[in-house]
């Protein structure tokens, strides 16, 4: 007996630490990042860093000074980042790899709901106990950007609930991985019609979450000295730098998972290489494309665009989920 | 290991910050012309950072006039260890055509150390590419020696 429960908590810490939690995270999403930036300067006629210059750039800010403000809050400001990862590597534990989830349970769709505000909540703390200027410039920016990502987001979310809702007789389905049971089944969801709009709503809403170009107004870098990470400086800011790459990779396999799951061959290492090649094409299509051909927007004009034409999409879908089509 | 891994990646990961102290702005064009797709020094890891608490390197140009003297020693001073100092151009080095006067307080090696110059008015791209690589392997150096 505890022995078995020695098995079951190793298994988990297993899960929690290795795959798909933290050194899943950190190599793949750091790879992510390195094939965007990769791509982006191939887009434009250049060379670009080699893919492994995140990981240069995290081991080298591991290597720096920290300074703390003298106007800072000191805990706030230093636990802030680890917070931010902490909830991004909660979330990939519930992200379903075909068949797979690490945890699961009745509604973890809220829960990623939920987790996914906290790294940018955990973001606003630390800039707001920086006691910087530029980094409350920054904050306010970035609330904006939250609460226009959000609403596009649940109703892209409650569409696909709905749709494996009414097909499995249930209403709502808010448990990923009954998602992933339904898509191994009936095949990807993005092959349903009422579907494709959300599917492009989501897509449109991985650069604003994530913050890169052309909603990267809350790290202005040429305009506000990178917003809210202004003051920081060695290991905090290298651990937001990773935070960064594990939402990326956070995103485009939620993305994977909700539209394009359903696809692998049920042997798990293969899944994993295979969900993320998935990933890969995301962050090309969605972060990197878009990235080079913008140019960054104003804030407003994010908060419009992200409340008439994503939602608009979002809704789109929802109701076409609602009348069962 | 891990030591050589830090030593290793802070020479390829240098990330600039631009002061600019009273610079006619050619230097600071031909900067940005080395991030440009022709000389793209961004596959050598570079990259321009917004605040000086992320730099490595800090690229002075200008011939350092009195009134932003003191912003550019806070703005270095904001820098964390290890970093490099990196004039650009014949200004901050020797005042150029505005030594002698009143108002310049060129050369800037009066105020802070200073590792790399790049002469030149203004410097070729391959110059300057020449001496943020010279640059890059005094940081490891310095974070070698930490």
């Amino acid at each position: 007996m505890t022995a078995n429960i020695f098995l079951n908590g190793l298994q988990y810490l297993g899960y929690i630490l290795i795959f798909p939690g933290f050194l899943f995270c950190f190599l793949c999403g750091m790879l992510l990042v390195g094939i965007d930036r990769k791509l982006v300067a191939r887009m434009q006629k250049r060379v670009g860093p080699p893919i492994l210059q995140p990981f240069y750039d995290f081991f080298k800010l591991c290597g720096k000074e920290t300074i703390v403000p003298a106007a800072a809050e000191r805990t706030t400001f230093l636990v802030a980042p680890i917070v931010g990862l902490a909830a991004l590597v909660v979330i990939q534990l519930f992200i379903p790899i075909h068949g797979f989830t690490a945890f699961s349970g009745m509604a973890d769709i809220v829960v990623i709901l939920y987790l996914l505000l906290i790294p940018a909540l955990a973001a606003i703390l630390g800039a707001a106990a920086s006691g910087s200027p530029y980094a409350g410039i920054g904050l306010s920016r970035e609330m904006v950007t939250i609460i226009a990502c959000e609403l596009p987001l649940v109703l892209v979310l409650l569409a696909v609930a709905k749709t494996v809702g009414n097909a499995l007789g249930t209403g709502l389905c808010f448990s990923m991985s009954e998602i992933a049971e339904y898509q191994l089944q009936n095949g990807s969801l993005i092959t349903k019609l009422s579907m494709i709009p959300a599917a492009i709503a989501f897509a449109m809403v991985i650069p604003g979450e994530t913050g890169s170009h052309p909603f990267d107004t809350a790290e202005a870098e040429t305009e506000i000295c990178e917003g809210m990470h202004a003051e920081y400086s060695g290991a905090p800011l290298a651990v937001f730098k990773l935070s960064h790459a594990v939402k990326v990779l956070t995103l485009t396999s939620l993305f994977v998972a909700l539209f394009f799951g359903g696809i692998g061959t049920g042997i798990i290492a293969f899944d994993g290489v295979i969900v993320f090649a998935l990933c890969i094409v995301a962050t090309a299509l969605f972060i990197s494309f878009v990235h080079a051909v913008t140019a960054r927007l104003k804030i407003e004009q994010v908060f419009k665009y992200y409340w008439t034409v994503v939602s608009g999409l979002a809704l789109v879908s929802l109701v076409l989920a609602w009348y069962g089509m | 290991m891990f030591k050589k891994l830090i030593a290793e990646s802070a020479a390829k990961s240098p990330w600039l910050f631009h002061i600019n102290s009273g610079s006619c702005n050619g230097c600071d064009i031909e900067l940005v012309a080395v991030l440009t797709p022709r000389y793209d020094v961004e596959r050598l890891g570079f990259k321009l950072a917004g605040s000086p608490r992320q730099a490595d390197i800090v690229v002075v140009t200008g011939p350092v006039t009195r009134q932003s003297l003191d912003r550019v020693l806070s703005a270095i001073s904001q820098v964390p260890e290890p970093r490099c100092i990196v004039t650009m151009g014949s200004c901050p080095q020797s005042g150029n055509v505005f030594k002698g006067s009143y108002s310049v307080c060129a050369p800037l090696s009066k105020y802070v150390h200073v590792d790399v110059d790049i002469a030149g008015c203004a410097p070729k791209p391959e110059a300057i590419m020449d001496g943020l690589v010279k640059a890059t392997e005094i940081l490891k150096q310095k974070r070698g020696q930490m």
